[in-house]
């Protein structure tokens, strides 16, 4: 039996509903202003393996509801964007998608991490009108949400190569220079900001 | 420290090179202007002492050919004449002190000294501001987080940090930071613009604020 039993079904709605809402935010905007809010906009359902994995690193039993309510991120989006202010703006649009509370959110882009990842992170409680594993109807999903620029992701695609791979060389070097790039790389994102700030007067 | 010394007087070169290798200095010693050009060409210095006199070439030239190569190597020049156009001349060609001929072997060990100390003191120099830390080796603003400059900013944060207590004239930043280079003025506010977004960036408690559309200066501010 899958992990998440029964609400598999409503989970795959949930997110469906608010990436149509979060593609219809992004058209209307392109309609007015002419510019896309973001690049790539990806989506999942955490894999079952992943689940299991996670729940039992978290020494939690392996049951549906620990799957939707102990982990937050059974559900996952990800928006990549061309520019620092489009993560903003698309955040803005999110906060006001209706049944849609922010539960928790976290700006790893003014806030960088030690080794130099920057995101925007962001839980929601999605209200929707499925049963959920506490008996409500409508029910309560969460979803995870982690919105960043087009470097940012790279750094980060290059840095999840990293931590799951074991007996590098020169590991130590390359964390190292790793932090380097990331503060090259929003240094660059910055100064691309500040020129389309000036280009648009 | 390593020095390269460039003097034609066997005696004397032979003289000072015992002393300043007494006083724990390595020491590298050739007979002319064209030698020293050829040593730094393969090897690097600290310090490079070299006098103006010399055949073959003399050590003006000499100068003038490192500093074209693009070396920035401190140099302290020897001269036994002291007349005021020769210093003029040697300074102009690039050196950064002189010594004239005859001195005291002190006085060229502690002229040695203050170069090499602003050489290394300007090259790792960090600066603070109210929270922020400029670290002009690796190019990094601190303060919050972290985030690299380019070489411009860099010198041009460099600039404003030093004058932090008085406007700096667009002019005054122009010349400090693009001297000698073939670009508009507008690049100045360009490059506050850019330094400013990355001290909010890394939520730096300073910005740089323009007074009389014309001049800058960096200041703290309360509320970040």
């Amino acid at each position: 039996m899958n992990i998440y039993g029964k609400y598999y079904n409503a989970m795959t709605r949930v997110m469906n509903s608010l990436v149509q809402n979060i593609e219809e935010n992004s058209r209307k905007h392109e309609a007015k202003t002419g510019e896309k809010l973001f690049e790539h906009l990806r989506y999942r359902i955490k894999d079952e393996n992943s689940m299991l994995e996670k729940l039992e690193r978290n020494g939690l039993g392996q049951t549906t509801h620990n799957a939707l309510r102990s982990i937050t991120d059974s559900i996952g989006l990800r928006i990549v964007c061309l520019f620092i202010d489009d993560v903003y703006e698309n955040i803005a649009l999110i906060k006001s998608i209706p049944g849609c509370t922010v539960i928790k959110e976290k700006d790893y882009i003014q806030n960088a991490k030690p080794n130099g990842y920057r995101s925007y992170h962001m839980i929601l409680d999605m209200l929707a009108d499925e049963p959920d594993p506490d008996g409500n109807t409508p029910g309560h999903f969460f979803v995870e949400v982690q919105l960043r620029t087009i470097a940012m992701d790279t750094w980060a695609a290059l840095e999840h190569e990293l931590k799951y791979k074991r007996d590098i060389k020169n590991q130590e070097l390359i964390v190292s220079e790793l932090h380097r790039c990331a503060n090259e790389l929003a240094s660059c994102d910055v100064s691309m900001q500040t020129l389309r700030r000036i280009i648009r007067g | 420290m390593k020095v390269l010394f460039a003097e034609d007087e066997n005696d004397l070169r032979e003289v000072i090179k015992k002393y300043l290798e007494f006083q724990g200095y390595y020491v590298d010693a050739v007979a002319n202007g064209s030698q020293a050009v050829d040593k730094l060409s393969k090897d690097a210095y600290d310090v490079i002492i070299m006098d103006i006199m010399m055949p073959v070439m003399d050590g003006v030239t000499a100068m003038k050919k490192i500093r074209e190569a693009g070396n920035t190597i401190p140099a302290i020049f020897l001269t036994a004449k002291s007349e005021v156009s020769d210093r003029i001349e040697g300074l102009d060609a690039g050196a950064d002190d002189y010594l004239t001929k005859p001195f005291a072997m002190q006085e060229l060990s502690a002229r040695l000294r203050a170069l090499y100390r602003r050489k290394r003191d300007y090259k790792t120099r960090t600066f603070t501001f109210g929270n922020l830390e400029l670290d002009t080796e690796s190019s990094e603003l601190r303060a919050h987080n972290t985030i690299a400059l380019s070489q411009k900013e860099v010198r041009l944060l460099c600039c404003l940090l030093l004058n932090s207590d008085k406007n700096m004239t667009a002019d005054e930043l122009l010349l400090d930071v693009w001297s000698g280079e073939d670009t508009s003025p507008d690049i100045v506010w360009m490059y506050i613009s850019f330094l400013n977004d990355k001290l909010k960036s890394v939520k730096a408690n300073s910005q740089i604020n323009a007074y009389d559309s014309n001049s800058y200066r960096i200041t703290e501010v309360r509320d970040v």
